[in-house]
Formats: C-alpha cells, sequence, structure tokens
C-alpha cells in the first residue's frame, strides 16, 4: 500500500490542524546561514538540528480523517432505501466502498509510511478470516509494531446477519482454503491469527450496522479475543455484539488508537469503538 | 511420501482432474522474494512494490509429468518472526519447501541454517528441500557468491539454484526440480516400503507415510 503522494500535493483543506500538520511537513531544516556565497558547506550547527521525523502520533488525527470520510460514504448506502425496494448494496459491496474510500484518502494524505493498510487476498480473508490488517510502523524499518487485524460484521435485509465470504468463494483455490480452515468460524480464524502474533495485534470486529441501529459504524476492539475460547461455545457475531450490551462508554477512533499506543506490554485491552 | 490423490485418480474441490497434489511452501526471510517468486511462478508477473505479506497465502498451478497432472498448491509464507507460529503450522504435510534468501542481503543467507532447522522440526523427514538465491538480476549489489549458496546447499543436502523473479531467472526450473525430487523420492519410498501401497482408499496430505493407492508414482 506505498503512496507516492507527496505532502505537498495535499490541497488546502478549512481545518486548521491539516494546514498545521502540513505546514510542519513541508519544513525542512533551516538553511545554515552562509557567510559567503564561495562557502558550500553547511555550517557544523545545521547537523545539530533535529531532523524533519514526524511525531509517531502524527497518524492519530490521519486514521480518523480517513476513517470519517470512509464512515460517511458507507453510511450513503447503508441509510438508503429503494422507494421499490429492489436495490441493495451486497456486504461486498459495502466492504468494497468503505475500503476504497479509506484507502484513496490515507494515500491522500500520505500516511501510509508510518500507518498501513494491507487488503487480504481471497484465501488470506478464509484462512486467517480478516478482511484487512491495519499497521503501525516503526521507523525507520516500517516493519509493523502493532497491527489491527479488521474483519467486516454486516447485516443482511430485514435485520439480519450475513456471512461474508468472498463472492469466488467457488473458485479452486477458495475452496481449499475452507477445507483448511473448516472446522472453525470465521471470527474464531481472526482470534486464532491475531493471538498466534500477540499480544500487539488485535482483532477488531467492524459492524456495518448493528441490530438495533443499522446506519451506524461501530466496531469492538480487543487483544484478548482468545480469553472466550474453552468458556464458550464459539466465537461468533452474536458473542461479540454482546459486548455492547451494558456498555456506557464507546470509544472515538482517536481514543481507541490512543489507547493501544499508550497500553503497557503483555497488558489486555477490550474497546467498543463507535466509528461514525 | 505425503500425498492427496484419489484411487480414480479425481481429487477432492473444484477441479477435480488430478492425479497427485504437491504442497511446498516457499520459506525465508522478510523481504527476499518469496511472494515475487510465487506471482512469476503462478501468473507470470512482476511489480517492484513490495507488500509485506500478512501471515500466510498461497496460490495452485497445474503442471503435468509424465502424462501425469500434478497440482502444487504452493504457500507463500510471511518471512517476520512474528508469524512464526502461524507459518510453522503449515509445515506439517508438506512435500517440498523452497527455502529462499536474497544474495544482496548476507543477513538471510546467514538465515538459511536457521530455516533449514525449522524444516527439520515442524515438517517430515522426507520433505525435499532447494535453495534458492534470489534477485540475482543485482549483480553489483552481490553479496554472496554463487559458491557460497552452493557450497550451503550441499553442506545442507540440498538442491541449489540462483534466481531472479524480476528478470524469470531458474524461477520455473526451481518448482520443477523440486517436484522432480518428490516424484523421485515418492517412487524410493514405494519400491523400499511396499507396505504404503497398501493403504487407505483416499490419502490426504500427512505428515506420514502416505497410503496411496496406485502402484507407484510415475510422475
Amino acid at each position: 500500500m506505498g503512496s507516492n503522494v507527496k505532502s505537498n500535493e495535499i490541497p488546502l483543506q478549512k481545518n486548521t490542524l491539516w494546514t498545521s500538520l502540513r505546514t510542519t511537513l513541508q519544513k525542512g531544516p533551516a538553511p545554515a546561514p552562509r557567510r559567503n556565497a564561495a562557502s558550500v558547506q553547511p555550517s557544523i550547527f545545521s547537523t545539530l538540528m533535529r531532523p524533519n521525523v514526524p511525531n509517531p502520533k502524527d497518524f492519530i488525527p490521519l486514521y480518523c480523517d480517513c476513517m470519517s470520510k470512509a464512515c460517511s460514504r458507507t453510511q450513503e448506502y447503508l441509510l438508503f432505501k429503494d422507494p421499490e425496494d429492489k436495490f441493495h448494496p451486497s456486504p461486498e459491496v459495502l466492504t468494497q466502498i468503505f475500503l476504497m474510500t479509506y484507502i484513496s484518502q490515507s494515500i491522500h494524505l500520505n500516511m501510509t509510511d508510518s500507518f498501513n493498510c494491507t487488503v487480504m487476498t481471497p484465501q488470506q480473508r478464509i484462512l486467517l478470516g480478516a478482511d484487512w490488517v491495519w499497521a503501525i510502523l516503526d521507523k525507520p524499518t516500517k516493519n509493523p509494531r502493532i497491527q489491527i487485524a479488521v474483519q467486516v460484521l454486516h447485516m443482511a435485509n430485514g435485520e439480519g446477519v450475513v456471512e461474508n465470504y468472498p463472492r469466488e468463494s467457488g473458485t479452486e483455490s477458495l475452496q481449499m482454503a475452507q477445507r483448511e480452515s473448516s472446522n472453525k468460524t470465521v471470527c474464531e480464524r481472526m482470534v486464532d491469527f491475531c493471538a498466534s502474533v500477540g499480544k500487539e495485534c488485535y482483532a477488531l470486529f467492524l459492524f456495518l450496522g448493528r441490530r438495533n441501529d443499522a446506519g451506524n459504524i461501530y466496531g469492538v476492539l480487543s487483544n484478548n479475543f482468545q480469553a472466550a475460547i474453552g468458556k464458550c461455545d464459539n466465537i461468533d457475531r452474536d458473542l461479540i455484539e454482546n459486548f455492547f450490551k451494558g456498555s456506557k462508554y464507546l470509544h472515538t477512533p482517536t481514543g481507541m488508537l490512543q489507547s493501544i499506543i499508550s497500553k503497557r506490554d503483555q497488558e489486555a485491552l477490550t474497546l467498543l469503538i463507535k466509528f461514525s | 511420501m505425503a500425498a492427496t490423490q484419489d484411487a480414480k485418480g479425481k481429487g477432492e474441490g473444484g477441479d477435480q482432474n488430478f492425479d497427485y497434489m504437491f504442497k511446498l511452501l516457499i520459506i525465508g526471510n522478510s523481504s527476499v522474494g518469496k511472494t515475487s517468486f510465487l506471482f512469476r511462478y503462478a501468473d507470470d508477473a512482476f511489480t517492484s512494490a513490495f507488500v509485506s505479506t500478512v501471515g500466510i497465502d498461497f496460490k495452485v498451478k497445474t503442471v503435468y509429468k509424465n502424462e501425469k497432472r500434478i497440482k502444487l498448491q504452493i504457500w507463500d509464507t510471511a518471512g517476520q518472526e512474528r508469524y512464526r507460529t502461524i507459518t510453522t503450522a503449515y509445515y506439517r504435510g508438506a512435500m517440498g519447501f523452497i527455502l529462499m534468501y536474497d544474495i544482496t542481503n548476507e543477513e538471510s543467507f546467514g538465515a538459511v541454517q536457521d530455516w533449514a532447522t525449522q524444516i527439520k522440526t515442524y515438517s517430515w523427514d522426507n520433505a525435499q528441500v532447494v535453495l534458492a538465491g534470489n534477485k540475482c538480476d543485482m549483480e553489483e549489489e552481490r553479496v554472496v557468491s554463487v559458491d557460497s549458496g552452493r557450497l550451503l546447499a550441499e553442506q545442507l543436502g540440498f538442491e541449489f539454484f540462483e534466481t531472479s523473479a524480476k528478470d524469470n531467472v531458474n524461477v520455473k526450473q526451481t518448482f520443477e526440480r523440486l517436484v522432480d525430487l518428490i516424484c523421485d523420492k515418492m517412487s524410493e519410498s514405494l519400491d523400499t516400503d511396499p507396505a504404503v501401497t497398501t493403504g487407505a482408499a483416499t490419502a490426504k496430505l500427512s505428515d506420514s507415510a502416505p497410503p496411496l493407492q496406485q502402484q507407484g508414482c510415475n510422475c
């Protein structure tokens, strides 16, 4: 998900935060004072200046902007009512609209060097249970420091629940993938995947509409879902949606990322988030 | 030798006409070019954009050998340490490995011995291995000589190729050689252990000797 968009290509935005961020990004180290025209060596003091390294938390407002756009766009389709009740966007299409909007905006904001998004192949979606994986990257290695594996959960018409399998599930590769992982639910596969990576890999179940609120986008995030294995019959949508029952507090996307970043090693963290 | 084979020459799943199915894995350090290597072989495509593999993925390619149709299920593994638990779980039942390093990256070459140990630990004894020194198109940045690669392969008992997914050098040959080695090993196993011809009706990928129904591997 690399990006070639340069920061100076970001169009002007009304939000002053973006403007200030953009200005900061555009500013390079102040040039060393030149004593005379013949001197081409930079001042020794210029090497002491802080390089133009962005703050590791800079991606948080950028991420929130991407999510805001992706959620708004997806909500247009979630809330659409066809007067003739003939047109219903499929779950697959809703996921694609969300993800394409997110990716477009993340490239536009040039944030993929610090926070990237890897979309899973159809086989990976079955094997690992994730639709995509967000990663907070270490600099300069760009290795993931923290990951969030995301699985989208949809409402069907009439507020029923639908499975979220790739459309091309009839192909040979996908049948093989399903055979490889047939003894677990798709939710359990993602929980297993995250648990195998460790506490710095979170599972986020992203609800594009919930039973009593079909038009909004929520999430349940945890690095500790595997604790439910053994205690519950299986990990499925019902179990995950139960987290909302009795909950008094919903995090914002900003709060979610701040909680993840400030968490201590090996600490369990579970959050409910309202994205839209 | 573990193999998936239906007694009538019909396999399970979508495209059911195959005589054998071989499970292969590509392993090695992160960014040595495993995914590019698989894309070149399966799709004849290459992109220089680097996207780190998350966990594990696979592609399927069918090859023909001595009029036998062999389905290759080729697993592309993530090289990063954080995925080691999930990737080693897929070693089980693998019949062949392509162990890859990058000729421009000394560290990836130094890690070959560790990867070989991983194969011994998590796979079964008869798994065949080809060592591949990838990115041989980048001669100017080479830090691992051909001789070093060949010597290490000899020491480990592996076949050896230098390859380039970018320029399509020795990609097909690496897979073909691995398939040959697996077929040879299957024939050898059947010759020395007739018990393997009297197994169950349908062989599944397993990490034990395969219960093949037919007389031997004619591939």
